[in-house]
């Protein structure tokens, strides 16, 4: 069912406005309108609030992330933000942005300050590790390093792929120092070599812009480190690498004095602060006077009460809110609130696939969520299967719990299986025809046919026929329904002449292929020729057309039958090959997979088809859409908490 | 001696029904994918249009049964 949807009008003085605002977001209920197009041209009393968002709110806003993002975060202490928050409420917003930027004044620059260091330091830390690593690893070629004063060493390292790069890197040294360098290689890791070069001091401009130019990473040991023998050197980086995360594990201690004293505070003020430049965005849509203030929205009518009750406590008389009359026409403009029991809920998300019904139109869901599991249950058919989708589809819920679109779908497909395991009693098949191959199960016998999809196909496809002669028929009444809504009478008088047309039509097929009394060919043809014109008064003569179009759509639910029947045969299929296998495992390993193929099949064709006779051969006979969805203005992730 | 005419009939009205589906299929498939593409938003949509077609070849399964069980 669609919620019923009234109008309002929230009115007060201007000084409560953002309060006013403030309650109505937090109460997450109105869709907000644009006043200014209900402002009459000339009227100089009413006229459209022109605010522009305050600057000074996004700056605190960028000052307090930044901090925050600086302090460790501290589990959220629910008892005290709710404290500062209701302190924090009682304030002006002038008085907010105060205290907002004496937080700041005082952690704005430690924090920096602090932040910038710890950066720092874990810089130097991650460029100790690095020469560390590469120390270690060119130690054992120390000893063949030539001992000699005015030599420079550099090392570089290169990826193991482009190896052959040494080679041009030891034929262009050869050039630049006329044969005066060594070159020495250590494999550094799975990926990278690591080189040092040694090379006359008076090349080192040519050697360094050359290995620049060649796009080899250099890594270029700090002044201190030069000359010195790699044992020392190593001796340095440890001692260095203490002092520093000393130093970084003081800083972490000052930030998390910081974060324990302000942390709830700052995160309060930043959530309060978010809220209100939320706010500010929709002040253009309010209308003013000189002193008060107009607002005016959509909200469910089951919410009226509770918002009406929220404004009267913070406000008491000083702000109302009226309930505007509004005429059945302009109700179109009323926002589609889908709100049907638990059970038609996961059906809603399938209404998400086509554009959401009007306000005064039928809501499909309901009917979908009673006919779809039937239509599945038709077609799957087999208890085994039904049984296996249903632990399928719980398996899935419990295991993507986050998905909120798989865990729509599952919800379909548990609410699907069950009809198909009741059918799959009537049609008795487990596992195709293996339950009556066991004796465990047999087709039943109702209305004088026994129900063997494999051999019933007649009475299979008259049935579906005949579901689809009833299900186009509800869809043609709704439409009736709808267009009574919007009284057009000419559409009214179509879908009734459709209906009759029908009939009649059916009825003259029957007596002709003996299926019906012979008798009633004649008032079939009466129905035709009464009908047809009702037609054509409503829809023209081309909805004359529509006529051949309904008929294939009816005939379109042959498909009932058709993909259960396939699914049959593909069973029996897997069954019989099994069986022919002298080997007993090789047989039930065939049959298994072939079963599997199946059941991965039945759950996805049985499901679209079914969604396609609604949306396609349903739906068009009485569906328009083109409706606004309910967006009520509210923080986005409170909403659901919000609405309950 | 064999009636040959029953089976054929039947396996050209259920093989030009699918033949027809497959050809709208394709085109609707491919025109489907890029939309996908440029709006992925679209896949359920999509998916329901790509099945539209199958009506042929679900009514050319069902001529085809007809045929051979009320003409043999």
């Amino acid at each position: 069912m669609l919620q019923k949807m009234k109008k309002i009008q929230v009115m007060g003085p201007k000084n409560d406005l953002q309060s006013v605002v403030d309650v109505l977001y937090h109460t997450g209920t109105v869709q907000l309108e644009d006043v200014s197009k209900t402002i009459l041209p000339g009227d100089t009393i009413l006229r459209k609030m022109d605010f522009t968002k305050a600057g000074d709110l996004t700056t605190i806003l960028l000052k307090l992330g930044g901090i925050f993002l600086s302090l460790p975060k501290v589990p959220d202490d629910l008892l005290k933000q709710a404290h500062i928050t209701e302190d924090l409420q009682k304030k002006s917003q002038g008085e907010i942005i105060a205290r907002a930027n004496e937080v700041v004044a005082v952690l704005e620059s430690t924090t920096k300050d602090l932040a910038e260091r710890k950066s720092n330091l874990e810089f130097t830390l991650n460029a100790l590790d690095r020469y560390e690593k590469i120390i270690k690893k060119i130690q054992p070629l120390e000893s063949q390093l030539p001992v000699l004063k005015g030599f420079e060493i550099t090392v570089v390292l290169i990826q193991r792929e482009f190896r052959e790069v040494l080679e041009l890197v030891r034929n262009a040294l050869i050039d630049i120092t006329r044969n005066q360098f060594e070159l020495l290689s250590a494999d550094m890791d799975e990926a990278t070599i690591a080189t040092v070069i040694i090379f006359n001091k008076k090349y080192s401009e040519q050697v360094h812009s050359f290995i620049f130019s060649q796009n080899v990473n250099e890594i270029r040991m700090p002044q201190e480190y030069l000359g010195k023998p790699f044992i020392e050197i190593l001796q340095m980086i440890t001692e260095k690498k203490e002092k520093t995360i000393d130093e970084k594990t003081a800083i972490d201690h000052k930030l998390t004095e910081l974060s324990a004293e302000w942390y709830q505070e700052l995160a309060v003020l930043k959530k309060v602060l978010e809220d209100r430049n939320e706010e500010a965005g929709v002040f253009n849509k309010f209308g003013q006077t000189e002193y008060t203030f107009l607002i005016e929205g959509w909200i469910p009518k089951k919410y009226l009460d509770r918002t009406k009750e929220a404004l009267s406590n913070t406000f008491g008389k000083r702000v109302i809110v009226l309930d505007l009359k509004v005429s059945p026409e302009k109700m179109d403009d009323a926002p589609t609130f889908y709100d049907n029991p638990d059970i038609v809920k996961p059906f809603e998300f399938l209404m998400q696939l086509i554009s959401p019904a009007k306000y005064r139109e039928v809501d499909p869901s309901p009917i979908l969520a009673l006919f779809f599991p039937i239509f599945f249950g038709l077609m799957v058919g087999d208890i085994a299967y039904g049984a296996i989708i249903l632990v399928f589809a719980l398996i899935m819920k419990k295991k993507f719990k986050t998905e909120i679109w798989l865990q729509h779908l599952m919800n379909i497909l548990v609410i699907s299986s069950i009809p198909a395991i009741f059918f799959g009693f009537l049609f008795g098949e487990f596992f195709g025809n293996l339950g009556e191959m066991m004796g465990w199960i047999h087709p039943m016998t109702f209305l004088g046919v026994t129900w063997n999809r494999a051999e019933a196909i007649i009475p299979m496809l008259i049935l579906a026929i005949a579901i689809g002669v009833f299900h186009v028929f509800l869809g043609l009444s709704i439409g009736i329904i709808n267009a009574h809504t919007r009284k057009s009478t000419k559409h009214m008088i179509e879908k009734a002449g459709m209906i009759i047309v029908i009939t009649g039509l059916l009825l003259v097929i029957g007596a002709s292929a003996k299926m019906v009394p012979e008798i009633l060919l004649l008032p079939g043809v009466v129905m035709v020729v009464i009908a047809l014109p009702m037609i054509i008064y409503g829809g023209g003569f081309f909805g004359a057309f529509e006529i051949i179009s309904t008929m294939g759509n009816i005939l379109s639910y042959a498909r009932l039958m058709a993909i259960g029947m396939a699914s049959v045969v593909l069973a029996l299929v897997a069954n019989k090959l099994g069986g022919m296998m002298e080997v007993a495992i090789v047989g039930f390993l065939i049959a298994a997979m072939l079963h599997i193929l199946n059941i991965a099949l039945a759950m996805f064709s049985p499901f679209l088809h079914s969604l396609r006779l609604h949306l396609v051969e349903f739906n068009s006979k009485f569906y328009e859409g083109g409706g606004k969805m309910y967006q009520p203005f509210r923080r986005d992730n409170e909403g659901d908490k919000s609405m309950k | 001696m064999v009636d040959f005419g029953i089976p054929i009939g039947a396996g050209i009205a259920f093989g030009l029904g699918a033949l027809g589906t497959g050809i709208a299929q394709s085109k609707i498939g491919a025109a489907g994918a890029g939309t996908i593409a440029e709006r992925p938003e679209t896949f359920g949509l999509m998916i329901i249009l790509v099945a539209i077609p199958e009506t042929l070849v679900i009514l050319g399964f069902v001529v085809s049964t007809m045929i051979m069980i009320m003409l043999v």
